[in-house]
């Protein structure tokens, strides 16, 4: 199966598959809206200038996080992701069955029975899992979020993070 | 990420902070300004990440990227990176008020000596308003007379030898084929466009490997400048012109070997008559390797070569260099283009030179004192057009091959320059130009934002090697094209007739003198 594959030596810590990431998996696929209308986060979740919750922002659907990590210091520089593991310790460590394989083999996440017990996130050997703090199915626990990792674009042919990498740092092969 | 990474310009990459001196007058002026529609800035960071001038910073209380105007040099590193394309650099008028005489060059320079007490450098090559002959020369085209060719349905020669030609070739000799002694060392180009001489410390590594690549892929030559000739690219030695420069780095018999041909770098023509300089610091383990200098040393070239203080003793060090050789390749003088440079270039082809380089003003550099990219030297034009009509005047145009180089900008410069005698010609900024270069003459810097001029880690990785290669290639097929179509609609097919062939050539808006200087008829005539 295809996954994306870092090349170290062509990164150039840009993070734009941060950008084309959160951007792809909005509503409106449109950078500006992803970051600032599309619900809480960070930009929106108070004026630049004024300090104050937005309360327009309040309902609507959560920002999407970015699920690809340019991981950087000293020069080195690689964007880090789900590897899509054929026997994966998330899989096998999620109590409720919300991580799945789908019909490709890839590693997909049910976001509706995610509860957020974080089992995926001590098994994965990569760090690829992160938490979507924004995204929440136990409405008793406060901030605690859903699981959250690279889905190599459903929609796409080739995960967005792929296209947009001006010097082509990312493959999407299969090896 | 730490957000308070970002809060502080010139922490990043522990860079030395150079805080302004209290007094100093410079920083408080800026000659761009960096526009950012607020609204639109998503507060992605690539722009704080991508400016290697420490003009962007992010700060994480206010949630607003914020800019240092006075450190932007106009690189378009972060306008161009930019997903939502809101930043957008502009000519600050942060400047005095209107005056035809003192602009902004003249105080700034000014004020920044006043601060300093130091030589203002910049890189690239001489950009002031000079009239530019290229620009005032146009070409012949065949008409009802005689039919002009289709190059993409007949065959087009661009093949072009290098190096000194027999005074004569007989019938009997030619009989001999293949046999013939008395042949002299050529290098055979398949097109007359060589990739100018940039050594590796002005250049990356990535970059050179780029150029060699494409010029193998094209079958023309790379020079490795004077910085030695990386072990990278000993595959490459076929396609390598060797230089030998005042500071005689990396320079040894295996060198000399390992190339196509051999250059004496006498002078260049963004900096006649003044050596180079690359800082200790840049000095890495990989360049000190291949200059064979410790690391950490300064790189100083001196400004004369000590051992030729004249034409004599340039003799000595090209037969040197030919002995070393064994007399298998050419050896090429590479001068700046300056006054009397027809009998310079005269001198140069007696002492036994197979190739002589004149490197016109406008030509590029790593660094140079402005004063003197400016000011020093003569346009390739003029020189180019005196020295072939010396040569051809002495009888000796058939001892060495012609290569003009100094701020060819295109095809059509390229035959300009091949109608008033050159062989062939080198191509520098062109080639930056290809992979990225935005003209923001900050080479001296090191920090180049495209990753050409650089040799910190980062920033080289910001040009892969397949990149460079590809796009240099393009711009040379590309060119090949464009001069294929010029020569067929002069009605020429093959480029040894256009060589000095000044009749395809008229001047636009000369004067008489300027005209003879260039040997060509006004427009019209």
């Amino acid at each position: 199966m295809k996954i994306v594959y870092p090349v170290e030596e062509r990164c150039i810590d840009c993070h734009l598959c941060e950008v084309a990431c959160i951007v792809e998996h909005s509503e409106s696929k449109n950078p500006v809206d992803a970051y600032f209308s599309e619900g809480l986060s960070f930009n929106s979740i108070r004026s630049s200038y004024t300090h104050e919750p937005n309360q327009a922002m309040a309902d609507k659907r959560p920002m999407p996080l970015n699920r690809c990590l340019v991981e950087f210091g000293n020069s080195v520089s690689l964007s880090t992701n789900c590897r899509h593991c054929e026997n994966a310790s998330c899989v096998l460590a999620c109590k409720n069955g919300s991580l799945y394989y789908d019909h490709e083999g890839r590693v997909l996440l049910n976001e509706k029975k995610c509860v957020g017990c974080w089992m995926c996130l001590m098994a994965c050997e990569y760090g690829a899992i992160s938490r979507n703090a924004n995204m929440k199915n136990v409405p008793s626990l406060e901030n605690n979020g859903i699981q959250h990792h690279c889905d190599l674009c459903p929609e796409r042919e080739e995960p967005a993070c792929v296209m947009v990498c001006p010097t082509n740092a990312l493959a999407f092969e299969d090896r | 990420m730490t957000q308070k990474f970002y809060l502080e310009p010139n922490v990043r990459n522990n860079l030395h902070i150079n805080k302004p001196k209290q007094g100093d007058f410079f920083h408080n002026y800026s000659e761009y300004k960096v526009e950012r529609e607020n609204d639109k800035c998503i507060r992605c960071l690539i722009c704080v990440r991508q400016c290697p001038y420490d003009c962007t910073y992010f700060d994480s209380g206010r949630n607003v990227i914020y800019n240092i105007h006075a450190n932007c040099v106009n690189c378009k590193r972060c306008e161009v990176m930019c997903p939502t394309k809101c930043i957008e650099i502009r000519d600050w008028g942060n400047k005095f008020r209107d005056n035809a005489h003192w602009d902004y060059k003249h105080w700034s320079a000014i004020y920044k000596q006043a601060d300093t007490g130091g030589i203002v450098l910049t890189g690239l090559g001489n950009d002031e308003h000079y009239k530019s002959y290229f620009d005032r020369m146009v070409l012949d085209a065949s008409q009802v007379t005689n039919p002009s060719i289709d190059p993409l349905r007949e065959p087009m020669e661009l093949r072009t030898f290098i190096g000194r030609k027999p005074e004569l070739l007989t019938s009997e000799d030619i009989a001999q084929g293949d046999k013939i002694k008395e042949l002299y060392p050529n290098i055979t180009a398949e097109i007359p466009i060589i990739f100018a001489p940039m050594s590796f410390g002005a250049i990356s590594l990535n970059f050179q490997k780029g150029l060699a690549r494409a010029a193998k892929k094209m079958g023309t030559y790379f020079n490795t400048g004077e910085g030695g000739l990386h072990s990278d690219l000993l595959k490459f030695k076929d396609h390598a012109i060797v230089q030998v420069a005042s500071g005689r780095f990396g320079v040894n018999q295996t060198y000399l070997k390992n190339s196509a041909a051999c250059e004496i770098k006498i002078g260049q023509g963004a900096k006649p008559g003044i050596g180079g300089h690359l800082p200790g610091e840049k000095v890495t383990y990989d360049i000190a390797l291949t200059r064979m200098i410790p690391e950490g040393s300064d790189a100083i070239s001196p400004a004369p070569q000590h051992d030729i203080y004249s034409i004599e003793d340039l003799r000595l060090l090209i037969y040197a260099i030919k002995e070393a050789v064994e007399y298998k390749k050419p050896v090429s003088v590479k001068i700046a283009a300056v006054h009397n440079v027809s009998a310079i270039a005269s001198g140069i082809v007696r002492a036994g030179a197979d190739i002589i380089v004149l490197d016109g003003f406008r030509g590029g550099t790593g660094a140079a004192p402005r004063v003197i990219r400016d000011h020093v030297g003569i346009p390739i034009e003029a020189a180019l057009a005196q020295v072939d009509e010396r040569l051809r005047k002495e009888g000796i145009r058939n001892q060495a091959s012609i290569i003009a180089a100094g701020g060819i900008r295109g095809s059509a410069d390229i035959v300009k320059a091949i109608a008033l005698g050159a062989d062939a010609v080198y191509v520098g900024t062109s080639a930056m130009l290809a992979v990225g270069c935005t003209l923001c003459q900050q080479c001296h810097r090191g920090k180049c934002p495209w990753g050409i001029t650089t040799n910190r880690a980062d920033l080289v990785k910001r040009l892969p090697v397949d990149v460079a290669e590809e796009r240099c290639a393009n711009l040379l097929m590309g060119w090949t094209r464009e001069i294929k179509e010029m020569l067929g609609l002069m009605g020429l097919n093959s480029i040894e007739s256009l060589r000095g062939n000044r009749l395809k050539l008229r001047g636009v808006g000369l004067s008489e003198i300027e005209l003879k200087t260039l040997g060509i008829a006004q427009a019209g005539l």
